[in-house]
């Protein structure tokens, strides 16, 4: 299983459109638009702060979708039954893929809290930059069962868009490209529903030095659960017969 | 060596399928060494080359053969998997830059780096050409030979009756001769000299309906 890890990780490094998506995308973003709103208190943060974890939870949320929806053209290639006719146990293939799917949000989160504190010389103690890196990651879970049930759940050509329209949908009316504080109310109310909004808020509260909300922690988990479901159902079908 | 010989269709997909314990059967139960086959998967006794199989992009030739000596309990040598299955030169070749053939003697690699008692390919020289096929025939009839159990399918009735030590030939799901090559042709009403061929055409269409 070990084995099988580091094999998925050193094809993850290979791969240029991660780090495209995941990692140049949110960095460069943070760089041109963050000074745009940089007097503004937002999250209860400096907007500065604030902004630099919606795009970090962009792009650890682009990553982490990203490898789960990659498991549909693994799938289809046949690679997914070559696996199954070695030693290694199927449920250890799913366990690397979702660990594997969750380290992504790693990079990105390093990547732009680096720009943000070059660019905008934010300044958070060692611990809370630990925190913040760790709830980031912690928090990915929901998006890593919701990348491998599109992954699991539908044919390559259909995964690929549907998953890209998900990212886009989720991180943006969740707040993490444009942050909420400028969205007219109704769609406040909606982003505070979303998984990536209570996501991001656990970085900003972690930031700002608060403990994750119940409401947050209470959206999360619904989420995490329903993609659980979904996950397992899609991974039974797609194992089920041949 | 064992063929699975059948025409397009005859069932030679499924019945690896079964016998892998990729699909389970509609009625009946299968049996390898005597277990279930995912008791045989997952012991490491069992190496297999299907024939669906693109790989996944970004692996090298030498990640994919080391992923697989890492599975299985008794490997064989890096080097000896890659001389061995014509891959030499190709170690440090991402996989989505292979052309077919080598992609087919890189899934070849893949099933043998374990030493498996029992090697199952699923027409496995189709993508090849002849000089790269030739070789991988010689591969596979050594690996035979140091006394593990290879069992592979083709519609190539001379790989069959080349290779193999005992043919089963399928037609429409069903068996409709097992035994040497010269049994076969006996069984079909051929004489010795005459091509497998024609003792294929006979089985395989009297028994259609």
């Amino acid at each position: 299983m070990r084995a099988y890890l580091r094999f998925e990780l050193r094809r993850l490094v290979r791969d240029p459109r991660l780090a495209f998506f995941s990692i140049i995308g949110p960095v460069t973003t943070y760089v041109i638009f963050s000074g745009w709103s940089a007097g503004d208190r937002l999250e209860g943060l400096g907007a500065p702060v604030a902004v630099m974890i919606g795009l970090a939870g962009y792009g650890a949320v682009a990553g982490v979708l990203m490898v789960g929806a990659a498991v549909a053209q693994e799938r289809a290639a046949g690679w997914l039954h070559q696996l199954r006719v070695t030693p290694l146990p199927p449920g250890g293939v799913v366990a690397v893929k979702a660990l594997t799917g969750s380290l992504t949000a790693i990079p990105p989160v390093i990547a732009v809290g680096a720009a943000a504190s070059i660019q905008h010389h934010v300044q958070l103690p060692a611990g809370r930059w630990i925190g913040l890196l760790l709830l980031m990651w912690v928090g990915t879970v929901p998006f890593t069962l919701l990348g491998l049930a599109i992954g699991y759940g539908l044919a390559p050509q259909v995964a690929v868009p549907v998953n890209f329209l998900v990212f886009l949908v989720l991180s943006v009316l969740g707040g993490l490209l444009a942050p909420t504080a400028y969205f007219p109310g109704v769609l406040r109310d909606l982003a505070h529903a979303l998984p990536t909004y209570r996501y991001a808020e656990l970085g900003w509260r972690s930031a700002a030095g608060h403990p994750p909300s119940v409401s947050g922690l209470a959206v999360l988990v619904a989420w995490t659960a329903l993609f659980a479901v979904v996950a397992t159902w899609a991974y039974r079908r797609s194992t089920a017969g041949r | 060596m064992v063929a699975l010989l059948g025409p397009n269709g005859a069932g030679k997909t499924t019945a690896i399928s079964l016998m892998l314990g990729l699909a389970p059967p509609d009625t009946g139960t299968v049996t390898l060494f005597g277990g279930t086959p995912d008791d045989a998967v997952r012991a490491g006794r069992v190496g297999a080359m299907l024939q669906e199989g693109a790989f996944v992009p970004g692996a090298t030739v030498r990640d994919l053969v080391e992923l697989a000596r890492a599975l299985y309990p008794h490997p064989l040598d890096t080097d000896r998997v890659l001389t061995v299955a014509g891959l030499a030169g190709l170690a440090g070749r991402r996989l989505d830059r292979l052309s077919g053939g080598e992609a087919q003697r890189a899934r070849f690699a893949f099933a043998l780096a374990g030493d498996p008692d029992l090697l199952v390919l699923d027409e496995p020289a189709a993508a090849m050409d002849v000089a790269a096929r030739r070789s991988f025939w010689t591969a596979v009839r050594e690996y035979a030979a140091g006394g593990r159990t290879v069992l592979f399918s083709t519609h190539q009735l001379h790989e069959a009756d080349e290779y193999a030590d005992r043919i089963v030939v399928l037609a429409a799901g069903r068996v409709v001769a097992d035994g040497t090559p010269a049994q076969i042709r006996a069984q079909a009403g051929v004489r010795d000299a005459s091509s497998l061929d024609q003792a294929f055409l006979t089985l395989t269409t009297e028994k259609d309906h």
